[in-house]
C-alpha cells in the first residue's frame, strides 16, 4: 500500500494498520469514524464484551455551538436512536439541612449549547461501535472487542506500536489513545501519572427504575423532554462537590462528583453519600415510594482545568478524551464527552493532514494546534482559572471568606433582595461560574448559606431506602478472571492503603464484601491494622490506583465488571 | 454562497471554516474577505482551512485505492463480525450457547485468529466453524461418567439416574432412543459395566494405562472421537448418527475442564453448572435462530438446562439450538454434583459394553505427571458428607479457627473444609500448619467451587450472594454467626446465634461423645 510506511514493525512481522485506535467510546468512536473519513485504514481495540459495557457516565452529552466537531455530526442519527431524553430544563438546588433554595441554570444551560441529550453509555456506545465497525471495515480495519490493550511497543525507544492481552502486538502508524480515565497508555507514554488524588473527581450513580410517563409526570415535562437537577450544599458531610439527577427515557441517573482529595480526607464513604442525596426529602417528590435501582456504577474523573495534558501526544501517539485529561467540570457544568468527541475528530485530521510527513510526530503536533486553535483547549484549561485558583484556593483566603459568609454580616449580604437577584444571575454567568473555586466555599458553605437564608423548607418524606452495598455488588454482572488479580497492594498497611478502604466506592469500614478490607492483625503480642483486597467486586473506577499503594491495570479484555447501563 | 465572513469575528469564522471542506467555496469566502473587511488574521485562517481540505482531497483519492485492495479482508472481517454480533445479543435464553462457550474458553480466543500462516493474517481474520455440521442427525443422550482412582465419582452415577429418567420420558413423548455412558481409564470395563447398572443402555469405554489419570488433551481427543463415531466397524456399528443429540458431563474440576473443550471440538455450545434438566419443545423468534425476523419457530426436543444464574436470586434456562444453516449439536451441559439422585443400581440390568477403539498420539501425553499428591481432603470439595465453611468470623484469631473447623471437620466421617473468598483474600497471619487451608483452591462460591452435601455448616460466614450460589443447593445448611441480622440466615435451616469460638468446639465435642446424630439434623430432623 502506497501510504504504508515502512519503517516500523512490518519488516519483523507485527501485524500493521495505518490507525489504531484504543478504546470505542465517544472519543476513541469519533477518531475512527473521522480516520475512516479520510480513507485510513483503522483497528479499534476494546476491552468491553462490547462497547460500553465498561463506561460510565453522569450522563448529559453536550453539543457545542462553538465546537469544530458534535457527536451528531460525526454519526447522523444518533440522538434519535440513542438520546435518552433532551435536556431542556436545568435547575440548582442549595440545600441547608431541610431547606431549598432553588436556581434556574437553564440560560447558563443553553449557553453555547446547540442541544444535550441525556445518555446510557452502554447503549450508546454499543450503538457507536456498530457504526464505527461499519465505517471502519470499509477501508480495511474494524472493531475488534474483548482485547486489552496493556501497554505501548516501543522500537529503538521510539513508540511504534501497542501491546495486548489477547494478540500479537500490532504496529500503527498513528497511535489514538481513547482508552479514557486511568488510560493505561498514557501512563506507559510517561504524559499522565496517578499520583495526585486533588486532580481527579470520583462519579458514582445510580440507574433507577421509572416509567416514561410516570418521569414526565413526576418531572413536570413533556415526552420529548427533559430535566438536569444538581445539588449542593451541606447534605454531603463537607466533602466538596455536589449531586446531580437526569431523566432518561424510562429511567433516571442519580448520582454524586466529589473532589477525592476530599472524599480521603473526609473519610467519607461514596455510596453512604450517594444514599444521602437519594434520602433528602427534596427528592421525595420525584422517586416516590417505590426505589428501583438497576445499576450502582463508579468512575473517576481528570480535572482538566489542573491535567488537561497542553500536548497530549508522543512520537505516534495522541491521547484523547479523558485519556488526556479532556473533561470539563466547572462549578455545576460537567462536560467530557463532547469534548472527546472533538478531540478525536481533530486528532483524525491532524493525522491525515500529516501523513505524507516523514517526522513521526506531525500527527501530534498538529493535533495539539488544532485543540488550542478550535479554543478546545481553552475551554478544558481556561488560562483565566490559572489566576484566580492560585489565590482563591488558598486556605487562608477561603477561612476567610467562609468567616465571613458566616458571620452574620456574611448572610445577610446574601439574604438582602438585592444579592438575591445577583445570585440569581451569578450563578447563570459561564464566567463566574468558571471561577468559582474549587473549595468548600464554592461546594459547600455558600450553597448552604445560600440555602439556609433564602430557602425554603421541604417537608415531603423520603420513603426511599437505598440497596445495602452488598446487594448493589451482588446485582453487577461480573466475569471474573479467576486467579488473575488485576490490582495488587504493593504497600498493605493501613497508613499507604487505609484511604482505599472508605474511598472504594464497593468497599466500607466494616464490610466484608468489598474490595479493601481493614482488618486487625495480631502477631506476636502486636496489633496491626492491615489492609486486604479482593479485586472481584472491583467496579474498576480507578480511585484506589490514586489513594493506595497499588500495581494498577484493568482486567484482560471482556473480564471483570460488565456494566449493562453505565 | 455559504458562508459570509463580514458576519463573524475572526475566532468565530475559524470555527465556521471547520465545516466547510470545499476548496471552491473556501476561495469564494477568501474573496468575500478582501473585499470586505480584508482582515490579516481572518485571511490566514481561511488560508490554513484551505491548505487543510487540499490535504483531505489528497487522503481521499488514496482512501479508495486502499478500499480496493483491502477488499478481500474486509470479507473475511464480516463474517468475524457477524459471530460477535450473536454473542452479543444477550439474550440468555437463546443465543446462549456462544456465550457459553466464550466463558470456557472456547473457540473465539482472538489470539488464535492472529496466528494464521501465511504472514499476512489480521487478527480481525475470520474463523471458520470448519466441522459444524448442519442438518446432522443426532440421537441419544450421552454422559460422561468420570473415574477416579478406579471408581465412577457420585455424580457420574446422579448424571445416569437423571439420564435415565429423562429419556424414558423421552421414549413416551416421541421415541426410543438411549443413555449412552462414555468413559475412559486405566482398566474400566468393570466400571462400564457398573454404568449400565446405574441406568445406561450403552457404556463404551477407553481402556489405556497412560489415562489413569485426567489429562485434559487425550480425554478430549478420545472424547470427541468417541461423540463423533470414529473407529473400527465393530466399535460403532451400534449407532448410525452423527453426533449424540445431548451430552452431560460432571461439572467437576475435570470435567469442567473436559466438556469446554470437548463441546468446541464439536462446534456446539456449553451451558455450565446446571442443577436442573428436562425436555420440551419451545417457540422461538430470535431471527438469529429463525433465520427470519418477525417469524417464531417451535424447536422440538429441546434439552431446557437450568443454572442458578450470577445474583443466585434466579434461575436461567439455557437452550441450545442450531442456527439455520448451522447446527449447535450435541446441546450439552455440565451438572453440579448433588444436583440430582443416582437410581439404585441393578446389576440385572441389559446393556451393551462397548470398547472403544483409536490409537493415542504419543504427543498428547507431553504432559507427565512426574508427581503427585493427594491432599487427605481433597481439594475437590464436592462428593462429601460434610462440608464446614469458614468466614472471616474467625478474624479475631484466624489461626485458631482454622483449628477449630479441622477439628470439626475430623469428627464427622467424610467431611471437607471449604472457605470464603473473604478468607482468601484476607490479610491474615495465619501460622505454617494451617496456612494450607486458606488457599484460593478450598473457596467455596461463584468464583470457587460449587458443593451441594447433605450438610453444610457455616462459621462466621455473612452469605453473600456470591458465596451463597456455591452452597445453596445444600441439603440442609447450618449457620453459626454473631449477628442475628447476617443474610446467612435467610437460606439457613439452622441458624446458630453465637461465638464460633465456642460454638465449633461445642459440636465437635457432641459429636465425639455421640451426642448429637448429624443425620437426624440432615434429615430436617431436631436442632
Ligand atoms: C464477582 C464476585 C465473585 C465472588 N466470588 C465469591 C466466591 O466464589 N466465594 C465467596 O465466598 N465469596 C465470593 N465473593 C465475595 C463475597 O462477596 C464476600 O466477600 C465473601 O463471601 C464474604 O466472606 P465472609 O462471609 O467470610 O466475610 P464477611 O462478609 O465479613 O462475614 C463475616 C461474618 O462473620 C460473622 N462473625 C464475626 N465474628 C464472628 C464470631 N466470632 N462468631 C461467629 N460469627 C462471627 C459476622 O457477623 C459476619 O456475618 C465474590 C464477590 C464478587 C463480587
Ligand atoms: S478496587 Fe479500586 S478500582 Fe476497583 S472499585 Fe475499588 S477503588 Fe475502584
Amino acid at each position: 500500500m502506497a501510504m504504508r510506511r515502512t519503517d516500523g514493525g512490518a519488516e519483523e512481522g507485527y501485524e500493521h494498520y495505518e490507525a489504531i485506535v484504543v478504546g470505542c467510546g465517544p472519543g476513541g468512536a469519533a477518531a475512527a469514524s473521522r480516520l475512516a473519513d479520510h480513507g485510513v485504514e483503522t483497528l479499534v481495540l476494546e476491552r468491553g464484551v462490547e462497547a460500553g459495557s465498561k463506561n460510565v457516565s453522569g450522563g448529559l452529552i453536550y453539543a457545542e455551538e462553538s465546537a469544530p466537531y458534535t457527536i451528531d455530526d460525526l454519526f447522523p442519527g444518533m440522538r434519535e436512536a440513542v438520546g435518552e431524553r433532551p435536556i431542556t430544563d436545568y435547575y440548582i438546588h442549595n440545600i441547608a439541612g431541610k431547606k431549598v433554595k432553588t436556581y434556574d441554570l437553564t440560560r447558563l444551560h443553553e449557553h453555547d449549547t446547540d442541544w444535550c441529550d441525556a445518555v446510557l453509555r452502554r447503549r450508546m456506545d454499543a450503538w457507536l461501535e456498530a457504526r464505527v465497525h461499519e465505517k471502519t471495515s470499509e477501508t480495511g480495519g474494524g472493531v475488534l472487542t474483548g482485547v486489552r490493550v496493556n501497554g505501548l511497543l516501543r522500537e529503538n525507544g521510539e513508540i511504534v506500536g501497542v501491546t495486548c492481552d489477547e494478540l500479537d502486538p500490532i504496529t500503527a502508524d498513528l497511535i489514538v489513545a481513547a482508552d479514557g480515565v486511568n488510560s493505561e497508555l498514557a501512563r506507559d507514554a510517561g504524559l499522565m501519572d496517578w499520583e495526585e488524588p486533588d486532580e481527579w473527581f470520583q462519579g458514582v450513580k445510580a440507574v433507577v427504575e421509572m416509567d416514561g410517563e410516570r418521569i414526565e409526570d413526576r418531572f413536570a415535562i413533556g415526552a420529548d423532554e427533559g430535566v438536569a437537577h444538581l445539588f449542593s450544599g451541606d447534605l454531603f458531610e463537607g466533602v466538596r462537590g455536589g449531586g446531580f439527577l437526569y431523566t432518561n427515557a424510562d429511567t433516571l441517573s442519580i448520582g454524586t462528583v466529589f473532589h477525592l482529595d476530599s472524599l480521603v480526607e473526609e473519610r467519607a464513604e461514596p455510596h453512604e453519600l450517594l444514599d444521602a442525596l437519594l434520602t433528602h426529602p427534596l427528592l421525595a417528590q420525584w422517586l416516590g415510594e417505590e426505589y428501583r435501582e438497576l445499576e450502582y456504577s463508579a468512575k473517576l474523573v481528570p480535572d482538566s482545568k489542573k491535567v488537561a495534558h497542553r500536548e497530549p501526544y508522543r512520537d505516534r501517539l495522541v491521547l484523547v478524551g479523558d485519556a488526556a485529561g479532556q473533561m470539563q467540570a466547572q462549578g455545576p457544568i460537567i462536560k467530557g464527552m463532547n469534548h472527546a468527541v472533538t478531540a478525536g475528530a481533530l486528532a483524525a485530521d491532524a493525522f491525515a493532514r500529516t501523513r505524507r510527513d516523514a517526522d513521526t510526530e506531525s500527527a501530534g503536533r498538529a493535533y495539539t494546534s488544532m485543540l488550542e486553535e478550535s479554543g478546545t483547549m481553552g475551554k478544558l484549561r481556561p488560562r483565566r482559572y490559572e489566576y484566580t485558583s492560585v489565590v482563591s484556593e488558598r486556605p487562608l483566603v477561603t477561612r476567610v471568606v467562609e468567616g465571613v459568609l458566616n458571620s452574620p454580616v456574611g448572610g445577610v449580604a446574601v439574604g438582602n433582595p438585592l444579592a438575591k437577584r445577583l445570585l440569581g444571575r451569578a450563578y447563570n454567568s459561564p464566567l463566574l461560574v468558571g471561577m468559582l473555586p474549587d473549595t468548600e466555599t464554592g461546594y459547600v458553605t455558600l450553597p448552604s448559606v445560600i440555602g439556609e437564608k433564602l430557602g425554603r423548607t421541604v417537608h415531603w418524606e423520603n420513603e426511599v431506602e437505598p440497596p445495602a452495598l452488598v446487594d448493589r455488588i451482588g446485582e453487577l454482572t461480573y466475569d471474573t478472571d479467576v486467579g488473575n488479580p488485576h490490582i495488587r497492594l504493593r504497600d498493605e498497611s493501613y497508613a499507604a492503603s487505609g484511604a482505599a478502604v472508605t474511598a472504594c466506592p464497593v468497599s466500607a469500614e466494616d464490610f466484608g464484601g468489598g474490595c479493601y478490607r481493614a482488618e486487625t492483625v495480631k502477631t506476636n503480642g502486636t496489633e496491626e491494622t492491615l489492609v486486604s483486597l479482593d479485586t472481584q467486586p472491583c467496579v474498576e473506577c480507578g480511585t484506589c490506583a490514586i489513594v493506595a499503594d497499588t500495581e494498577w491495570e484493568h482486567p484482560r479484555g471482556g473480564k471483570g465488571v460488565e456494566f449493562r447501563q453505565g | 454562497m455559504g458562508l459570509d465572513p463580514e458576519e463573524f469575528t475572526v475566532d468565530e469564522l475559524t470555527d465556521e471554516l471547520e465545516t466547510v471542506d470545499d476548496a471552491d467555496e473556501l476561495s469564494a469566502v477568501l474573496e468575500a474577505e478582501r473585499a470586505g473587511q480584508n482582515r490579516k488574521t481572518a485571511r490566514e485562517a481561511i488560508h490554513r482551512r484551505l491548505e487543510a481540505v487540499d490535504a483531505f482531497d489528497d487522503a481521499g483519492s488514496d482512501g479508495a485505492d486502499e478500499a480496493s485492495e483491502e477488499a478481500e479482508t474486509e470479507g473475511e472481517y464480516e463474517e468475524t463480525r457477524e459471530e460477535v454480533g450473536e454473542a452479543a445479543e444477550g439474550e440468555a435464553e437463546e443465543a446462549a450457547e456462544e456465550d457459553a462457550a466464550d466463558a470456557e474458553g472456547g473457540p473465539r480466543e482472538p489470539s488464535e485468529a492472529a496466528q494464521e500462516e501465511d504472514g499476512l493474517s489480521h487478527p480481525t481474520a475470520d474463523k471458520r466453524h470448519v466441522r459444524a455440521l448442519s442438518g446432522g442427525d443426532y440421537r441419544d443422550m450421552w454422559v460422561f461418567c468420570e473415574v477416579q482412582q478406579g471408581e465412577l465419582l457420585e455424580v457420574s452415577k446422579e448424571m445416569l439416574g437423571k439420564a435415565r429418567e429423562l429419556m424414558d420420558q423421552y421414549a413416551a413423548d416421541y421415541e426410543e432412543e438411549h443413555v449412552v455412558a462414555f468413559l475412559m481409564g486405566d482398566d474400566c470395563e468393570g466400571l462400564a459395566e457398573e454404568c449400565i447398572a446405574y441406568g445406561a443402555d450403552v457404556a463404551v469405554y477407553h481402556d489405556d494405562d497412560r489415562l489413569e489419570r485426567f489429562l485434559h488433551k487425550p480425554y478430549s481427543e478420545i472424547a470427541a472421537h468417541m461423540a463423533r463415531g470414529q473407529g473400527t466397524v465393530e466399535s460403532t456399528d451400534w449407532r448410525a448418527y452423527d453426533e449424540p443429540r445431548y451430552v452431560l458431563f460432571p461439572a467437576t474440576n475435570n470435567g469442567r475442564d473436559l466438556s469446554a473443550q470437548v463441546q468446541a471440538e464439536l462446534d456446539s455450545g456449553l451451558a455450565s453448572d446446571c442443577s436442573d434438566l428436562y425436555i420440551e419443545a419451545t417457540e422461538i423468534s430470535n431471527p438469529v435462530k429463525t433465520g427470519e425476523p418477525g417469524v417464531k419457530k417451535t424447536f422440538e426436543r429441546v434439552l431446557h438446562m437450568k443454572r442458578p444464574d450470577f445474583s443466585g436470586f434466579e434461575y436461567s434456562t439455557i437452550l441450545c439450538l442450531d442456527n439455520p444453516d448451522r447446527d449447535f449439536h450435541p446441546q450439552g451441559c455440565s451438572v453440579i454434583p448433588g444436583s440430582f439422585e443416582p437410581m439404585d443400581p441393578d446389576p440385572d440390568r441389559e446393556g451393551l459394553v462397548v470398547e472403544h477403539d483409536m490409537e493415542l498420539e504419543e504427543e498428547w501425553f507431553a504432559v507427565e505427571v512426574t508427581e503427585h499428591d493427594e491432599l487427605e481432603a481433597g481439594v475437590d470439595l464436592t462428593g462429601h458428607e460434610v462440608v464446614v465453611c469458614l468466614g472471616r468470623g474467625i478474624g479475631d484469631d484466624p489461626t485458631l479457627g482454622v483449628e477449630l473447623g479441622l477439628e470439626l471437620v475430623d469428627a464427622f466421617d467424610d467431611a471437607a473444609l471449604g472457605i470464603t473468598r473473604g478468607i482468601v483474600t484476607s490479610s491474615y497471619q495465619f501460622e505454617g500448619h494451617v496456612e494450607e487451608y486458606t488457599k484460593e483452591e478450598r473457596q467455596i462460591g461463584e468464583t470457587g467451587q460449587i458443593v451441594a452435601p447433605p450438610l453444610y455448616i457455616a462459621a462466621g460466614v455473612s452469605g453473600a450472594i456470591q458465596h451463597k450460589v456455591g452452597m445453596d443447593e445444600s441439603e440442609t445448611i447450618v449457620a453459626i454467626n454473631t449477628d442475628t441480622d447476617a443474610r446467612i440466615r435467610d437460606f439457613s435451616d439452622y441458624f446458630i446465634e453465637g461465638d464460633l469460638f465456642e460454638v465449633l468446639p461445642r459440636l465437635t465435642e457432641a459429636l465425639e461423645a455421640g451426642e448429637l446424630d448429624v443425620t437426624a439434623v440432615a434429615d430436617g430432623g431436631e436442632d
